[in-house]
This record gives structure tokens, sequence and C-alpha cells, in this order.
């Protein structure tokens, strides 16, 4: 099946490619190379000087697992007011900030996202989370192992096992639950609040193991390092949400000394204490480091005015934020010498001083970090809000006139404490292209997603180029995952398979006996029946492997 | 014959991996399970039935017609039991939103006496590992679990507390309910005691225990049990909904919540529903992914609807059209009939004790074939392997193939295409 796409204007960053007219030749779901004269064309779509963009890649959202099944029974009645009937290519479904499995695929597909990464899957739980990942239609996924509160490796690092040893040993977890890349939330915290510690920071000594969040965060960062993982250690730092945490923050960022990091939902880390409110923004400070340290990567977990529900591993942090839960009922889970989870429906206000600044500060975030190959469009889905405000929060980078007018709405003295009505930068579309197609792919070592260069995987979106941006983004005229049609103006068109990503790192496998004592011991199951094989993954497609960086 | 070491049980939701089968031909027999109700699930000769269409021997394919025939005419048809793998409940979910069909599990009710609470005010719970190697103080409400989940105490109570500093010791509480001797024998070696109902109900009990935390009514059982999960440094609190009295089982559960988490602001605490037998958990949580909404739901006009009181199978089933029922894991026919006609997918082997319209053996999933089941804390999912090959179809075969043939035929209308 051939297919060429005229008359584009092309953005395709990862290939320098910035507003070329350009034809695109796809043949059976890949991108190539113009054919020679004479050669069939099965399909062809004249573009008319529609811009055309590689799919766009989420690389942090919360789409799978135990956590957001908790939070889909949680928040019944957001459910109960968000049915979808079936309708054309869907079937039926229900929810907005937590959708159901087909309603995911097909809301991302039909902004023109492709592919998608559920940031927290606990090793206990990954199993579940693949199940359900292979009822997630159309766009591709993947998971990030949640490490740092596990009992065994704080054990492993508390007797002074050495880096090898921590690095086989995180091998050998990443590869058993077929994850893509390794995420520390909230190191040693998790694990510190089982012992009823209700905070602990960067640099105090946890119960029993007596290590430090920043002595588990650099072990993991190293062990991420010497695997040669593409992701860099994805970290969900200390004291979350907690006025002052850009201390914390700068901090984090000073640990990794030298090794590579990446900073999620850094806006709930970019809080400061000034002000009569001791609330205050941090994001310059950060921003600035962030400028200064080419090895840091973040996403700012953007929050979005309304009602949402945050579901996250930080038990420490969501047990001490229940009492603000909207509705008021809150779910909380300590999980199998692994992790845990906490579940907290919140609604984001605009009259709310706190809430106002929090939108601003991301903001702030998204237009003081220069680079957008280092920060990445989330709102942390759906903890700063649901995935599907993307449209509106690029036309909020967009446009100074739009977002003037909405700062304009949020709570005055918010307004009056942030820096957000002087900045002038409008990120343009090629830096949206770069922030949410090359960069994403760049740093997940996706090759062949991201671009369209020659090889690529043919997820091509076309768009109306409209002033209004977030209409334009809302509702792509075409989007195409691996060459084939599946969302037109908005809609579902055809509901295809998607496919799931993991790496596959070289480590050595003694380490196995160690983890199976451990599992024999302590955990109850044996290590050979945790361990995931491929035919379990997307209903015995086996997964997408990728090799760690130097390897093929 | 073969001796497969280290099988995975998927009957009763506790996960037990260590188990020794043998398989024989068409025969499997249990050589190790430590446990009676794996041992008769384990026990399976060659089928002694095969499929039937009104009582007469058919083919698979011709009971698979006649299923597609009287499902496809349905209107409000009730696809229940789900005593299936994973696979097998989304093939059901699938073939429910084809027809238009209401879908809930056999042994629902004990799980929507936990959802009633978890929706109401939230849940605070914690899984089995911790509860081996953390728990220094747990307490079982209601009845002893042993019966239905045989080796609770023996593999996640009786091991060493392994995270919590030497010295420490376990302690087992029942509240409002008594060990039974195979209980008392797993837990040899523990600190076990007994706190009588004082009169009341276990609600009663619960909050008693709740006022003596806040100061009030100092003396007798239940201070003494606020002063120990107080002073414990990792509490656990468990119950078996589904052997809890009827009435007032919700009050039961909603108040042990409340009293975890008056005792977590102190110490740490939480709670532990067990059940999840016949993969009651796995048919939950699909459904949740699927729908956003639990079981109980009903694809009726191409939409959903759950209603956690009108939707369960018990009110359903007198009013569908149809009912399909799924028995892979063994749980059975139900024990009432629908109106109109009944299919049955049953995975013994037995004759059922009345005959279905429809009756197709299936494969038992960790018998028959490979799948996947949920363990009862609802966080661990398990892969259970296959022994022997009877050439049973699973049940995501035959639900596929009744679904395709129904797929064919136009629409007889009102559900979704
Ligand atoms: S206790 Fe439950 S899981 Fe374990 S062997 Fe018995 S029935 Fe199977």
């Amino acid at each position: 099946m051939r297919i060429r796409f005229r008359n584009g204007r092309v953005y395709d960053p990862a290939n320098g490619r910035e507003d070329a007219t350009a034809d695109i030749h796809v043949l059976d779901g890949r991108v190539v190379e113009a054919p020679g004269p004479g050669e069939r064309i099965d399909e062809e779509h004249d573009l008319g000087g529609r811009i055309v963009m590689p799919g766009a890649i989420d690389i942090h959202s919360h789409i799978a697992g135990g956590k957001m099944n908790l939070a889909r029974m949680l928040m019944s009645e957001e459910h109960h007011a968000t049915i979808v009937p079936a309708e054309g290519a869907c079937l039926c479904g229900s929810g907005i900030v937590t959708p159901s499995t087909h309603v995911t695929g097909c809301r991302y597909a039909e902004m023109g996202y492709t592919a998608a990464f559920e940031p927290a899957m606990l090793g206990s739980n990954a199993r579940h989370a693949h199940l359900e990942m292979a009822d997630i239609p159309i766009i591709d996924t993947g998971g990030y192992l949640v490490l740092g509160s596990d009992d065994l490796l704080l054990d492993l690092l508390a007797r002074g096992e050495r880096p090898e040893t921590i690095r086989d040993y995180v091998g050998w977890m990443l590869t058993a639950t077929q994850s893509m890349a390794i995420k520390t939330v909230n190191p040693g915290g998790i694990n510190a609040f089982k012992y009823n510690a209700r905070r602990l920071d960067l640099d105090e000594a946890g119960p029993r193991y007596g290590l430090t969040p920043r002595a588990i965060l650099t072990a993991l960062a190293r062990a991420v390092h010497d695997l040669g993982l593409p992701h860099p250690l994805h970290v969900h730092g200390c004291n979350l949400g907690v006025p002052g945490n850009v201390a914390t923050t700068l901090d984090t960022i000073g640990a990794a000394a030298g090794l590579p990091l990446h900073l999620t939902h850094v806006q709930f880390h970019s809080y400061d204490t000034e002000g009569d409110r001791r609330f205050s923004s941090g994001a310059a400070r950060i921003a600035e480091a962030v400028n200064r340290t080419p090895t840091l990567s973040v996403d700012v977990g953007q929050i979005v005015f309304g009602q949402t529900v945050t579901a996250s591993a930080d038990t420490m942090t969501q047990r001490g934020t229940a009492p603000l839960a909207h509705p008021r009922k809150w779910a909380a889970m300590d999980i199998e010498c692994d992790a845990g989870c906490g579940v907290v429906p919140f609604r984001y206000r605009d009259k709310s001083f706190v809430n106002a600044l929090q939108w601003a500060i991301g903001l702030e975030l998204f237009l003081l970090i220069e680079d957008p190959w280092r920060v990445f469009l989330t709102t942390d889905h759906p903890n700063g809000g649901p995935f599907t405000s993307y449209p509106e929060l690029i036309r909020l980078l967009m446009d100074r006139d739009y977002r003037l007018a909405r700062l304009a709405e949020i709570h005055p003295e918010a307004s009056a404490h942030t820096t957000l009505g002087s900045i002038a930068r409008e990120y343009t579309l090629a830096e949206i292209a770069i922030m949410t197609r090359a960069a994403p792919a760049r740093s997940l070592g996706l090759r062949d997603r991201g671009h369209l260069g020659p090889g690529a995987a043919a997820d091509v979106v076309v768009y109306d180029d409209l002033p209004d941006r977030r209409a334009m983004f809302e509702r792509p005229r075409m989007v195409f995952k691996d060459g084939v049609l599946v969302a037109r103006d908005g809609r579902t068109v055809t509901v295809t398979k998607g496919s799931t990503h993991v790496v596959r790192p070289g480590f050595d496998d003694a380490i196995g006996r160690v983890v199976a004592r451990h599992f024999e011991e302590r955990i109850g199951i044996k290590a050979k029946h945790f361990a995931i094989s491929d035919d379990e993954i997307r209903g015995g497609d086996g997964p997408v492997r990728h090799g760690a960086r130097g390897q093929g | 014959m073969a001796l497969h070491e280290d099988v995975t049980c998927p009957l009763c939701g506790l996960g037990c991996d260590d188990l020794a089968i043998e398989a024989d031909g068409a025969t499997t027999s249990p050589v190790r399970t430590a446990c009676a109700l794996a041992d008769g699930f384990f026990r399976r000769g060659a089928p002694a039935v095969g499929p039937r269409v009104a009582g007469k021997a058919a083919t698979l394919d011709e009971a698979m017609d006649a299923a597609a025939e009287r499902l496809g005419r349905s209107r409000s048809a009730l696809i229940g039991g789900l005593a299936a793998d994973v696979d097998g409940i989304r093939a059901a979910l699938s073939l429910a939103e084809r027809i238009g069909a209401t879908v809930d599990h056999g042994g629902s009710a004990a799980l929507f006496r936990n959802l009633a609470v978890l929706q109401r005010t939230g849940w605070s719970v914690t899984t089995f590992a911790e509860l081996r190697n953390r728990c220094d103080l747990l307490v079982v409400v209601g009845p002893d679990p042993t019966p239905r989940h045989p080796r609770f105490f023996e593999r996640w109570v009786a091991p060493p507390l392994a995270l919590l500093p030497e010295g420490a010791r376990r302690r087992v509480v029942f509240l409002g309910g008594a060990p039974s001797a195979e209980a008392r024998q797993q837990l040899a070696g523990v600190d076990v005691s007994e706190v009588p109902l004082a009169g009341g109900d276990l609600p009663d009990a619960i909050a008693a225990i709740r006022a003596a935390l806040r100061g009030h009514g100092a003396e007798g059982p239940a201070a003494a049990l606020a002063t120990e999960l107080r002073e414990a440094r990792y509490g656990v609190i468990a119950w078996s909904a589904g052997q809890l009295d009827t009435l007032g089982a919700d009050l039961a559960i909603e108040a042990v919540m409340r009293l975890v988490r008056e005792v977590d602001l102190i110490t740490r605490c939480s709670g532990l529903p067990l059940g999840g037998m016949a993969n009651a958990m796995g048919a939950n949580q699909v459904c949740v992914w699927r729908t956003g909404f639990p079981l109980r739901t009903s694809f009726a006009g191409g939409t959903l609807r759950h209603d956690a009181g009108a939707l369960s199978w018990e009110h359903h089933i007198a009013e569908c059209d149809a009912a399909l029922w799924i028995s892979a894991l063994g749980a059975g026919p139900p024990d009432q009939n629908p109106d109109g006609p009944l299919i049955l997918l049953c995975g013994t082997g037995e004759e059922p004790p009345t005959e279905p319209d429809v009756l197709i053996p299936v494969g038992t999933p960790g018998i028959d074939h490979p799948g996947h089941v949920f363990r009862g804390d609802a966080v661990v999912a398990l892969r259970v392997g296959a022994l022997v090959s009877r050439g049973l179809p699973s049940v995501e075969t035959v639900l596929q193939g009744i679904e395709a043939r129904i797929a064919s035929v136009p629409a007889a209308g009102g559900a979704a295409s």
C-alpha cells in the first residue's frame, strides 16, 4: 500500500524541516523515499498547503494500572455524567479525567497523538497495567517502572552493595516488568511512610535502612545510566506541592552530579515561600537551572481549572493532601513491599489564590525554559487536568493575547504575584512540533517515531493552519497511525491495535538469584511467576523492543 | 505422566504458586496443595459431557450456532457468572456490547459491599506482602476466613515479620469470630486471641473501639484493642465481605474503614478485604477499565448503564430474555433460572444439575490453558499455566465464535453494532 501526501507544509524538527513544502511517501505503514517514476500510488492526499507533523507523543500520562481503576471507581459520579455511547467506529465508554481504555485511545488519536506512556507502573501491578494497555486502541503505549521505595533495593543499598549489583537489579526488574524506563517517586518516602514517617527531606535519613532520598536517587540515576537506558531516570521528587520545595528541586538537580535526569511535573515542585501567603512562584529559579543544565529535561504538569482526580504512587504526599479532597473521599494503598498508591479527587479553581498561581507557575516554566527539546507538554494527566486540555494549553503558549485575557480572569492577587504578564514569548509551530514530537521520541529512544524521515512509522498528522491554535490542535484534519487513517476532523474513523514499547538492556543475570530469594522469602510469589513474558503483551503480539544506548 | 511443580492456583484469590499437580493424559491430580479447595479443583478427568443443545448431543459448532441464535435475538440478556480468565472476560464484555447485555460476576455480592464503602467514603487498604512482612497486629473482623481462603494464615500471617525490627512479634485478634482448628494450626507460635461481641453486632463493637480510641468508655476489651491498635507499628484490619452477615455488612465495613483512618492518623493502620473467588476481582477490574464502571453494567441501546442494585445478576436473571452463564473456574450454574433460554459454559466437565438450553463444556484456566486472574487484593495479576490438553475450548474461543456468528447476521435491533 503506497500513499503520497502532496503539498504539505512539513514540520519535522528531527530532520531539520520547518515549514518545508514537501511530499511524504508511505509504503506499508512506513515513511519511504520518493519512488521512481511509474510506481503506482494507491492513495493520494493533496494537502493544499496544510500543515504536516509526525504523530505526537505523550511522555507522561497516567492511562493504565491499578490506581487508575481505583480512581475510576472512586469518581463514580463523574463516570455517570460522562457516558460515551457507541458511535461510528467507537465503542462505548465513560470518563474525561479517568477515561475508560477505548475512550483513552480514541481521544488521543483524535488530537493527533499516536503514543502515550504510563509513567508510574508498580512492579507488583505491572501485569495488570499491561493487560489494561492491551485494551487501549490505536495509540502505542509503554510503562515506566517505579523503583526507590522497594524494600529489596533499599536493602541492597543499605548493605553497601556495589553499583554493578544495583544496575543488575534495576535491569532485572525493568526486563521482568516489560518497562520502557525507570521512574522514582518520592525516593524512600513511600517506604518511610510505611514506618509512619509523614515527611522525608532530600538529605534526611529514612527509617530502617538509614538511606537519604539523595542516596537512593543518585544510585538509581547511575544504574539507569550504566544500563544505557535511553530515557534518563524519571524523577518525581520529594516534597511535592509543599511551599518552599523549589529549594528541594534545585538540590535534586544538584544531586544528579552530571548524570542525566528527567524531572517530571516540575510545576508541582517549583513553589517558593515569599509574600503574605507564604506561597509564591519559584519558576524563574527552576527555569534558570534547567537552562544551564544540558543533561536535564523536564515536563511541566500544567494544571487546568476544573474537577480532576490526582493519582500517584506518592502515598506520603497524597495522605497529606487527603483533607483537601473534593469531593470529600479518597483512597490509599500500601503495596507489596514495593510502593503504594494514593487517589485524591481535586478541583482546581481559578478564583483560588493557590490554584491560580499554580496555573501561572506552569506557564512561566514553559515560557522561561529556553530549549523546547528539554521541556515537554504534560498535565501529568489526570493530576493537573485531563490530557484533552493539551490544545488549550498549546493556545496559551502560542498566543500571548489569549494568555493575557485568561490571566485577567484568575484570582487578582495571583496575577499580581506572577511575571506571566510580562513574558512576551509565543511558541512557534516548530517549537510545538519539537516539544510534542521530536523531543519525546528522542528522550525515549524511539528511533522510528516522532519524525517523518525514511524508515519512520507513518504516524502522520495533517492540520489546518487556523489562527485559533486550540481549534487547530483539537481537530486535526487527518491522523494516520502506521499508515492507516484513524481519525478525520477530530473523529475516530478506524480503530486499530497499538503496540507496547519496552527497552531491553544487557545486565548480569546472576542477580536473579538474589531477586528469587527475596520473592520466595518475603513477597510470596516466585520471581519466575512475577516476570512477565513477551507473549503476555498486547494480547500475544509481544512488545516492540528497543536496545540500550549503543546497542542495535 | 508429568509432575508439574510450582503451579499457580487461580481459585480463591490468595495466589498460591507452590502447588504440585500430576498430569496423566486427560487427568490431573493434586500431589501437594496444602489446601482442600485446591485439591478438589485440580482433580479433573476426561470431561463427562460434551456440548448439548436442548438436551441432545451436538458439535461445538452446532452449540455455538444455537447460542448465537438465542443471544442474537435477545434484547436484555444477562452475561453472568464470569468465572473466567481475563481473556474470557474481555470476550464476554465484547459480546455484551454487541448484544446490549448486562454483565455481572456470580460472586459479586461481596465485592459490592466493599465497593459501596469505597464510593461513599474512600478506601485505605494494604496487600498480602505488606501484611506478611510488616504487620504486627492483625485484627480479623467477623468469621474466620479459612473456609474460603484456606491458606490465608499459613502464607500471609505465619511467616516471620521480616521488615520490622528484630524482636517484633505479631498478634492476631479475632473480633466477633473464632479461629477454626485449621486456622489455629496454621497460626501455631503466633499470639492469637478472641474478642467476642458483647451483645451488640459488629458495627457496635467497632464503634466502641473508636470511642475508646478517642478516650471514651475506658474499660473492657474494646479499650484494650484500641490501645493495641494505637501501639502497633503497622496494624491491619481484615474482613471477608462474603462471610459477613448480609444485613449490616456495609455498615460494618464502613465502620472498619473509619476506624482504620482514625488509627492511621496516629500510627500506621490499613484495611484488608479478603475475597476474589473465581476471579471476581479480575472480572471487575476488566469491566472498570473497559467501561469506567464496575460490574452490574448494562450495554443496552449502545450505551452504558451501571446500577449496583437493579443490575445485579440476582435481580436481572428474573427479567432477562436470555442468560449466558460462564463458570470456567468451576463456580457452577446459577442457583436461579432465567425465564428465557440458559446457555451454560461450564468448566467442570461434569453433568450440570439441571439441563440448560445450550451446554458448552469449556477449558479451565490454569488446567487446560494459560490465562490471567487477579489476586484478591486487586493489585497482583497472576498468570496461570496449562497442565493438560483435554480438547476443551477456552471461554474466549467460544465467546468469540458466538460473537462472530451474531455479527454475520443483521442485528435484531436495540443493541450496538
Ligand atoms: S488457598 Fe486459595 S489460592 Fe491457595 S491453593 Fe487454596 S484455593 Fe488455591
